[in-house]
């Protein structure tokens, strides 16, 4: 009972639960909508619920306006995130001795923020789910599926393998971009207005990917953010043909697609049941109706001849009632649009239609797809090979010596030394810059909350025991993480390192003048 | 001095009691005893072995019991009187304790010293008070049946319910064979604390480090051994709902005290002791009639100026931890009744030995400066009167109590008289401090507090355990400030001293309150603040002055073959 089953490699759990749910006793289990692993006994699932229900409960006493975050204990970590009022997501993982299994709180919270956000683009949010159908069958299938789903990514056997401190150089929410030249962003926007006219007078958006990297938008932050983790996981040419080794950040290990077969997942019935609501207008309400409809099912996905990847998403019973291309609800946009993906080489062209445009579903999206082969295939052409013309491969941002991470946490960007590059830090450096972001986190979250409103610049510069310098920079909201391992052993050269890169690489940002 | 001490007419050495017996008198008795005690209760108590109510009676939980009593039902102005010491680089008098009631808000208003003294706590407030739940840093001690032992604020009747969940929350943890460390909410922290059946909880939003709250927890913890040693733990084992809370009676203006020195004594993050400044010649003289002392039977003898070491010795293969000197000084100085007759107290010095008794003869000579004789031997008071006596005439002779006051008054470490000449730094600074900057003077006209604004420092000689602080400028005279200053420190300390990565060599910090340096070398920690705009080269130069500095003062800050401390240490690990 209690924060494990007491099992030698437990691994890790991941539950979602409704606190307004089961109030009654004995009715503790309504509560539940997921857990992972779906094998773990009943009454250990209920086990970690209630003592994370007891410890919100207790600590709203203290921190009414303030949620609780974490359950630190001497063999596990709980990490917290109130996904939608109400309903949480906690993420157990097992500590041991070794420290390898060392965690990063906010990059544990990054993962469950990361799944909700997706989820919300797929079928919209769970408390409409639950409203929709109280009995919540619809609400556990659709999160049996995609989280497990979403989950395949970090298995390793029957464990997950979740990131640690070695990928401390990493930012999960947020953008990799590719720097392009002017020339390169005069095509990139060319392109992209042919895009947008793909269906006519109506506004299409779109997202234009090289390889993993994001080069250009038309979408909001938040919206781009999703589209694009979706993107990186599940759409890219790397990401198709997954079973190979990914530089890709957001992706760990290979992929064993472990479909859930638990009790929860029960669809026929309600899939019946709701297949006929065609008309559905509400966020992500076309998905809700199929329950087979898994966005991040990577062997139901795949590149066409004709460079779109599409769905192998029906099923014989249910064929026809699903569309060809998925309905997203991307709030900040406050739209629902249909996806079509269109691949040419290295070049992923995401191009998003509303969804109440399409009166005629199906066909209208096959016009979409005619008008972007007619018209926009020379503009990818020429786009994709002045990008692979200007590509430096997987270093190429790489700046010697330095093994760094920059992030724009309010455009939600982020850049870093390449993982190969990162993996020849020592533990100790890594441990260290591991350790001093978890405070930085703790800086930052504090900045957040107090009155001033304003930016809090801070800079925190370590020498560590093995001699090599960890640096964290916080200026104007933008964040700089750095580790040094050959270098000199003044402060001054720590300085004028961090100097020299701001200057060179971040126009300046982080410089002292 | 009280020209009729009252120690136990100890009867029979040969038959001590066995400590279970001593605590379960202690009990029955604390509650009755006046701040000194009688005579004739001692002789009463005989029969039941002079450990008992005797020994206990000018102890911890009498003396303080009665001293509550005493301050309860006095006026405020007579109240005014009471309460610790106040050091004098500390803004110690402005942060006393807790607030009033009425003062509900996350923001505890500057409390009254009043308050402090009062050594209580709100107890009208209780878990459903809206101004409770608000305050800043609760400290709960409960029992593994979750009995309430001690809280911080409120009653701990009313917090019956509450101590109970707080044990359901750490019980359900160690159901599933797992140890709960701490849960974070926003600013809220909870951080918790397990020594067998004793459960130490902290509830702060004070932006703490984990770290330091749970070395805060354990000096509670330690606290509540110096009064009760380990041996508590039996009481526990023969009844699982035995009420622990009796015998701390008493005790809460030692706990508050304890709890107020975590905003401005360094000693308890930094694991070190300081020393009152004395020229080298005045503290030998001390130190050598003290060792005349501890040669002829007394375990430690220290003789300190509030929580400022004048001189400590201590017989052979005896190890003092800086953390007992810490405890031992908050105990007596928070306890109204050593200052008011000399006293003879079992006490345990939870590092030295948990499990045991000692037995300290205190006696203030002054207001602030008090000589503690500890023993193994329950019938030393009168031969340790005898000791304090021959002490006394030596040191008046000596003149060492007078220069005693006249340090107090005017020795501290200004940084304003940090030493201007550069041609010091070429003596062996750290390699990390060895800067190849211009060696221009800096300008201490322009700086803002110090030379190159410096603000404050903090060094700590690993080997002797011994730090020293310099006075805060004018710039940081504010209590708020200076807490605040020692928050950062703190966190600076957790930092450095990470468990798993550190320790790390050099630190630098920057943010909108301070510059903070740190170094740790194999002989020495440095803390320095600076003001926010401090230039970074020109402040490493000043940390090396202040190296420096320290080494041509060391023989007057530090006290050079006292107990050893470390080496000590390592040698029992």
């Amino acid at each position: 009972m209690g924060l494990s089953s007491g099992a030698a490699g437990d691994g890790a759990q991941l539950c979602v639960f409704d606190l307004r749910r089961g109030q009654q006793e004995g009715q503790e289990l309504d509560k539940i909508l997921f857990f992972h692993p779906a094998d773990c006994p009943i009454l250990l699932q209920l086990s970690v619920i209630g003592l994370c229900e007891g410890i919100i409960t207790f600590s709203r006493i203290f921190s009414p306006d303030d949620d609780c975050e974490v359950i630190e204990s001497e063999n596990h970590s709980h990490v917290f995130h109130q996904a939608e009022a109400d309903i949480w997501m906690v993420l157990v993982v097992e500590k041991n001795k070794d420290s390898e299994l060392t965690w990063r709180c906010g990059a544990l919270q990054g993962i469950l923020k990361e799944v909700h956000s997706l989820f919300t683009m797929f079928y919209g949010p769970i408390r409409t789910l639950l409203d929709r159908q109280p009995s919540a069958e619809l609400a556990r299938g659709h999160l049996c599926t995609f989280v497990t789903d979403y989950l395949s990514d970090f298995s390793a056997g029957k464990k997950l393998q979740l990131p640690t401190f070695r990928d401390c150089l990493k930012e999960r929410g947020t953008v990799q971009m590719l720097t392009i030249s002017r020339e390169v962003a005069l095509e990139v926007q060319s392109l992209t207005t042919v895009l947008g006219s793909c269906l006519g007078n109506v506004m299409c958006q779109s997202l234009v990917l090289f390889e993993d990297l994001l080069v250009s938008t038309t979408l909001p932050p938040d919206d781009t953010l999703n589209l694009y983790t979706y993107a990186v996981l599940r759409l890219t040419p790397r990401a198709l043909s997954s079973y190979a080794n990914s530089w890709s950040y957001l992706r760990k290990g290979t992929s064993v697609h472990a479909v859930p077969t638990s009790s929860s997942s029960n669809g026929t019935a309600s899939v019946e049941r709701y297949r006929n609501r065609s008309r559905d207008t509400s966020p992500g309400g076309q998905n809700q109706m199929h329950h087979y409809f898994r966005p991040l099912q990577r062997e139901k996905l795949y590149k066409g001849k004709d460079g779109f990847v599409t769905t192998d998403f029906a099923t014989s019973e249910i064929r026809g009632a699903v569309p060809l291309a998925p309905i997203l609800w991307f709030q900040q946009a406050e739209d629902r649009m249909h996806l079509c993906v269109y691949q040419h080489k290295n070049i992923t062209i995401l191009l998003l239609t509303p969804a109440s445009s399409l009166i005629n579903g199906d066909e209208d999206i096959a016009h979409v797809k005619r008008h972007l082969l007619e018209h926009a295939s020379q503009n990818i052409v020429t786009v994709e090979q002045k990008l692979s013309r200007g590509w430096g491969g997987e270093n190429a941002y790489h700046v010697g010596g330095y093994r760094y991470l920059l992030v724009d946490p309010d455009r939600k960007v982020s850049r870093a030394s390449p993982p190969g590059k990162v993996t020849t830090l020592s533990k100790d450096s890594l441990l260290s810059l591991n350790r001093l972001r978890e405070e930085i986190d703790l800086e930052k979250s504090r900045a957040g909350r107090s009155d001033s409103g304003h930016d809090k610049d801070f800079e925190v510069c370590i020498r560590a025991k093995n001699n090599s310098w960890v640096i964290a920079k916080v200026t104007r909201g933008r964040e700089l993480y750095m580790a040094l391992e050959k270098g000199g052993e003044t402060l001054l050269y720590a300085s004028t390192a961090v100097e020299k890169f701001s200057n060179r690489y971040c126009e300046g940002a982080f410089s002292t003048d | 001095m009280d020209p009729n001490p009252r120690p136990c007419p100890l009867p029979n050495d040969s038959h001590p009691e066995p400590p279970e017996k001593r605590l379960a008198t202690l009990s029955l008795r604390s509650a009755h005893l006046p701040p000194d005690f009688a005579a004739a209760e001692i002789q009463e108590d005989d029969d039941e072995g002079y450990l008992t109510a005797a020994s206990r009676g000018g102890s911890s939980s009498c003396a303080a019991a009665a001293w509550k009593d005493e301050v309860e039902g006095l006026d405020d102005d007579k109240d005014a009187n009471v309460g610790p010491p106040s050091p004098s680089s500390s803004g110690y008098a402005g942060e006393r304790g807790s607030s009033l009631a009425s003062s509900a808000g996350v923001d505890d208003p500057e409390p009254q010293p009043d308050d402090w003294a009062r050594g209580k706590k709100h107890v009208d407030e209780d878990d459903a008070s809206a101004s409770w739940r608000k305050r800043k840093k609760h400290f709960f001690i409960l029992s593994n049946s979750g009995k309430p032992i001690y809280s911080r604020y409120g009653d701990e009747h009313k917090l019956a319910g509450f101590s109970a969940t707080l044990q359901a929350i750490i019980s359900f943890v160690q159901n599933s064979g797992d140890h709960i460390k701490f849960v974070r909410a926003g600013k809220h922290q909870i951080v918790f604390l397990v020594k067998g059946p004793i459960y130490l909880v902290c509830i702060s939003c004070t932006e703490e480090s984990y770290e330091g709250l749970r070395g805060q927890l354990e000096l509670m913890y330690g606290q509540v051994l110096l009064i009760l040693t380990k041996v508590v733990n039996r009481y526990f084992e023969k009844n699982p709902r035995f009420d622990m809370a009796t015998l701390l009676g008493g005790t809460d203006a030692v706990f508050l005290s304890l709890i107020h020195a975590f905003s401005w004594n360094p000693a308890t993050f930094l694991h070190a002791y300081t020393c009152l400044p004395l020229a080298q010649s005045t503290r030998q003289a001390a130190s050598a009639v003290l060792q005349d002392i501890a040669d002829s039977g007394v375990l430690f003898a220290l003789l300190m100026c509030e929580h400022k070491v004048i001189s400590l010795v201590g017989a052979q293969k005896a190890i003092l931890h800086p953390d007992d000197i810490f405890l031992l000084a908050n105990f007596i100085l928070s306890s109204e009744s050593f200052r008011t007759s000399e006293s003879f107290s079992p006490i345990c010095l939870p590092r030295y030995n948990p499990m045991a008794f000692l037995y300290a003869y205190v006696h203030f000579f002054d207001e602030n400066t008090y000589l503690t004789l500890l023993s193994t031997r329950p019938d030393a008071f009168y031969d340790l009167k005898d000791s304090r006596s021959h002490i006394q005439n030596v040191l008046s002779k000596a003149n060492v109590l007078v220069e005693v006051q006249k340090s107090l008054r005017e020795s501290a470490l200004h940084i304003e008289d940090l030493p201007a000449d550069p041609s010091s730094l070429s003596l062996s600074p750290p390699p990390q401090l060895s800067e190849d900057v211009n060696s221009q003077l800096l300008s201490s006209e322009t700086a803002i507090g110090g030379p190159a604004g410096l603000l404050h420092f903090i060094y700590k000689s690993i080997y002797l355990d011994q730090y020293v602080s310099s006075e805060f400028p004018i710039l940081i005279s504010n209590p708020k400030q200076q807490k605040r200053l020692y928050k950062a420190y703190q966190k600076m300390y957790a930092s450095m001293h990470d468990k798993a990565t550190g320790p790390h060599k050099t630190q630098f910090r920057k943010n909108e309150d301070y510059v903070l340096f740190c170094w740790i070398t194999q002989e020495f920690e440095l803390y320095a603040a600076f003001n926010p705009l401090a230039d970074k080269m020109q402040a490493i130069k000043i940390c090396n002055r202040v190296c420096q500095w320290i080494r041509d003062l060391e023989n007057e800050i530090f006290i050079y073959g006292a107990v050893p401390s470390l080496l000590g240490r390592y040698m029992r690990d």
